[in-house]
């Protein structure tokens, strides 16, 4: 590995300088910005116990999208975006830079589907998701051009949380979160809690497992 | 005033209070109460020739425990620690010490002198955690008494007098006297004869005026255990003017004063001298050398011979196969780490919730409690900050570090604030108590468990209600405590029924130890 950043004290160094032990006598321990997986799990592929979603596979252009959108509060400042909330302070400390390397180092996490952990009516979903298909594609692989990212493989119960979210405006209402706007308006054609389950199982059903 | 106790009432209070006095007697006789487990670390069997490898997941007190019991007996150890430091949430913050918060990362910069620290996680050790205290002996790791109840400290809760502080023990001596005056007003000669001997009444009745300082007429007028109005030592001391009782109902915070220093919070409490990492430090005196730090474990494979372990350690993705695992990594991020576990583990995994501890300290520029003659022990706020600490150590030294705040229940009020928030909150809710708070104090450290990197939490939250365990969530706790296949053991205090101290951590160590030992002796018979 080459060239990480370390952040010690406000100064910037590599780490491979630092962990041989002549120079271990260094009394500040430093620190760098790749502490994503302590959340997102293994390899970036999603904790339920920390409700962090899977970041592995993820677009880029989605991926620092979502960084940014964090570090400038359009996500993430809601007072009931819980889950946001817990994300936000991540992203809000990133640089540029720091975001072009966690970009680079997630794109090399092995991309794997997440488990199925939700029940839902997928035929019903089926139906629902005729509407979503113009802007996630018709196997919910994504469209950079439409800026609507994949939502097959990723985390069921995340999907879920995200669509209750956009539902109740928590994600999606604030005033420069265009994107979010758009989906928010979409979210609602779903109705009610089961209409999301329903419709987050069929994208279950959407990825090859 | 409440109606008075009847005979009827009496006699089966006497009749309970037999029945738990007889159980404590059997209990006692046992070695059950009230401290637990007998203190005995386990006898394992030596493997002398024999090789076995051990990887221990995480570098926690249980962790560690493993390690040092295994590798007395002979096993081969491996400790994979994800942070730069063992410990956990036995965390010593001093100067120089980074603060691994996730997205609000601090270094300490109190003073660098033996007495300048703050014990971030763990602060008191009980004397009745026998199995920690024995290590602490074995290890060689000094220890001095903590003050947790200081009568001197004051309460504070803007609801009462104006939230002007009063002493504690303005609050207990008034109270206890108003309650002692209740009992015995109600406690007529006619009611008394009945249950009890003519001797056992008076020394009830007795008991209750001495425990609230009663006159004659069995009426609490004031008392001079709060002090003096004025003289006192060579002139005659005045009594000061009794409280209003009402004034003191005006808090809801009396529990604290007067139950909150009973059972693991009550006297006598110790801590070791210079830090509680200084039970680390014995620890890694011993199985120093078996700690590789930096190693984030990303999956775990339990086979039929044994487990297999990737981590990752500066950058690249390394593999350990191993006889046995024991693994103390929080449930709540050993859910988001690969495993082959059993669908029953996997769904305990999840179901354990994280809590959300948050504690602040500050470097006093002066000792400035101990000019109101207070010398360890604890403040009581009824702010968000809730307490205030005042070192028991490093007594009339020029400087000292003082706890800001500790929310233990409901700490993500704080956690959620920036780092400026934070310290400004601890500030003005200090000032409430000392006028010249904010002038006294320096070099803030806030530390919120639930973002401290590779931790997310304190403590395991087993129960989804205060009330009791319901039998799944019993279930759950069970399958996690029993090994996977023989190979897998989850430690820590997260897998005992009393969360949140490192007796429990230990003696979750020693558990799944004692169940290992079984496997090797028939394995090796
Ligand atoms: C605020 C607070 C106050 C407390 N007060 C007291 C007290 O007064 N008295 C008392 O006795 N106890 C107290 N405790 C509880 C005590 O600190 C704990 O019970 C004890 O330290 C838990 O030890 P553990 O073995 O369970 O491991 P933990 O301390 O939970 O350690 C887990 C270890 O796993 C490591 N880890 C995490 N992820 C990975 C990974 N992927 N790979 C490798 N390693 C990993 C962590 O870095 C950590 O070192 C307090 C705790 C807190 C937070
Ligand atoms: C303290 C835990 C934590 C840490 C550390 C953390 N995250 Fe997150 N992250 C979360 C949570 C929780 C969510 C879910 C937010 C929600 O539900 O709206 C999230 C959401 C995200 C999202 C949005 C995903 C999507 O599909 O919209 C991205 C992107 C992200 N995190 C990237 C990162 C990166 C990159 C890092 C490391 C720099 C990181 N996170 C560190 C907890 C964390
Ligand atoms: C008009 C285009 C459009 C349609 C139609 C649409 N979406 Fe979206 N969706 C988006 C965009 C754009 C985003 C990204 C928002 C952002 O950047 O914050 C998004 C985000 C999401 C997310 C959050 C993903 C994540 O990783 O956080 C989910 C879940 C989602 N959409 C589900 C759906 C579902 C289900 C439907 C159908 C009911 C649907 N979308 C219809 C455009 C659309």
């Amino acid at each position: 590995m080459s060239g990480r950043i370390v952040r010690a004290a406000g100064t910037l160094m590599l780490v491979s300088l630092l962990s041989s032990p002549a120079l271990a006598a260094e009394p500040r321990e430093p620190f760098d910005d790749r502490y994503c997986t302590t959340c997102h799990g293994s390899d970036g592929r999603g904790n339920y116990g920390v409700q962090a979603p899977r970041l592995a596979g993820m677009e880029g252009w989605y991926l620092i999208r979502q960084l940014e959108n964090f570090r400038s509060g359009v996500r993430g400042t809601h007072p009931q975006d819980i889950e946001g909330i817990a994300m936000r302070p991540m992203a809000a400390k990133l640089d540029d830079e720091s975001i072009a390397d966690i970009v680079a180092w997630v794109g090399d996490w092995p991309y794997v589907p997440a488990e199925v952990t939700i029940a839902g009516d997928s035929a019903a979903g089926e139906r629902l998701y005729a509407t979503c298909a113009a802007c996630h594609g018709q196997r919910a692989e994504g469209n950079e051009a439409l800026g609507a990212p994949a939502l097959a493989g990723q985390n069921d119960w995340y999907l879920v949380t995200q669509l209750k979210n956009f539902m109740a405006g928590y994600r999606g209402s604030h005033p420069d979160d265009s994107y979010g706007q758009q989906m928010l308006t979409m979210a609602r054609t779903l109705v009610d809690e089961q209409g999301v389950l329903n419709v987050v199982s069929y994208i279950n059903n959407l990825e090859d497992r | 005033m409440s109606k008075p106790v009847t005979r009827r009432e009496f006699i089966s209070l006497m009749g309970a209070t037999g029945g738990t006095a007889a159980a404590l007697q059997v209990g006692t006789a046992l070695g059950l109460l009230p401290g637990g487990a007998q203190a005995a670390s386990p006898e394992l069997l030596a493997l002398g020739s024999n090789r076995r490898r051990v990887a221990i997941l995480g570098g926690g007190l249980s962790g560690l425990t493993v390690a040092h019991e295994l590798s007395k007996s002979g096993y081969d150890c491996t400790v994979l620690e994800a942070s730069h430091r063992c410990g956990g949430r036995i965390f010593t913050v001093r100067a120089g010490t980074l603060i691994d918060e996730i997205g609000n990362r601090q270094y300490c910069e109190f003073d660098d002198e033996p007495h300048m620290y703050f014990n971030a996680g763990a602060a008191r050790i009980p004397t009745t955690h026998h199995n920690l205290l024995n290590y602490c002996k074995e290890l060689g790791v000094e220890l001095e008494v903590f003050v947790g109840e200081n009568n001197n400290a004051f309460l504070q809760d803007d609801a009462m007098m104006g939230g002007k502080p009063i002493r504690a023990n303005d609050y207990k001596t008034n109270m206890r006297g108003f309650l002692s005056e209740m009992l015995a007003k109600s406690l007529t000669q006619e009611e008394m004869d009945e249950p009890f001997t003519e001797e056992e009444a008076e020394n009830l009745l007795g008991l209750i005026r001495s425990f609230g300082d009663l006159n004659e007429d069995l009426v609490y007028s004031g008392s001079t255990r709060t002090g003096y109005a004025s003289g006192g030592f060579l002139t005659h001391g005045v009594q000061r003017d009794m409280m209003a009782f009402r004034d003191l109902l005006k808090t809801r915070m009396g529990r604290q004063i007067l139950s909150g220093y009973e059972g693991d919070y009550g006297p006598s409490l110790l801590q070791p001298v210079g830090g509680m990492d200084q039970i680390i430090a014995g620890f890694l005196r011993q199985v120093g050398d078996r700690v590789r730090y930096r190693a984030m474990v990303a999956a775990v494979q339990v086979k039929d011979d044994g487990v297999e372990i990737a981590y990752d350690q500066d950058g690249v993705r390394h593999q350990l196969e191993v006889d046995y695992c024991f693994n103390c990594i929080p449930t709540h991020l050993m859910a988001g780490i690969d495993h082959n576990f059993p669908s029953d583990y996997s769904k305990a995994l999840k179901y354990v919730r994280r809590g959300e501890a948050y504690k602040a300290a500050f470097q006093a520029k002066e000792r400035f409690w101990e000019k109101l003659h207070i010398f360890g022990g604890i403040t009581s706020t009824n702010t968000p900050s809730r307490a205030i600490w005042y070192p028991p150590h490093g007594i009339h030294k020029a400087k000292g570090v003082i706890l800001g705040a500790y929310d233990y229940g409901g700490g993500m009020y704080h956690t959620k604030m920036s780092q400026s928030e934070r310290i400004e909150a601890h500030l003005s809710d200090g000032e409430k108590v000392h006028p010249e708070y904010r002038s006294l104090v320096e070099k803030p450290i806030t530390i919120a468990w639930h973002r401290m990197n590779h931790m997310l939490g304190c403590s395991a939250r087993w129960r989804r209600s205060f009330r009791e365990w319901t039998g799944e969530e019993e279930a759950m706790y069970h399958t996690l405590q029993g090994p996977v296949n023989g190979r897998h053991y989850m430690i820590g205090d997260q897998i005992s029924m009393h969360s949140a101290w490192q007796e429990s951590a230990i003696l979750s160590a020693h558990y799944a130890l004692s169940d290992l030992d079984q496997r090797v002796r028939a394995e090796l018979a």
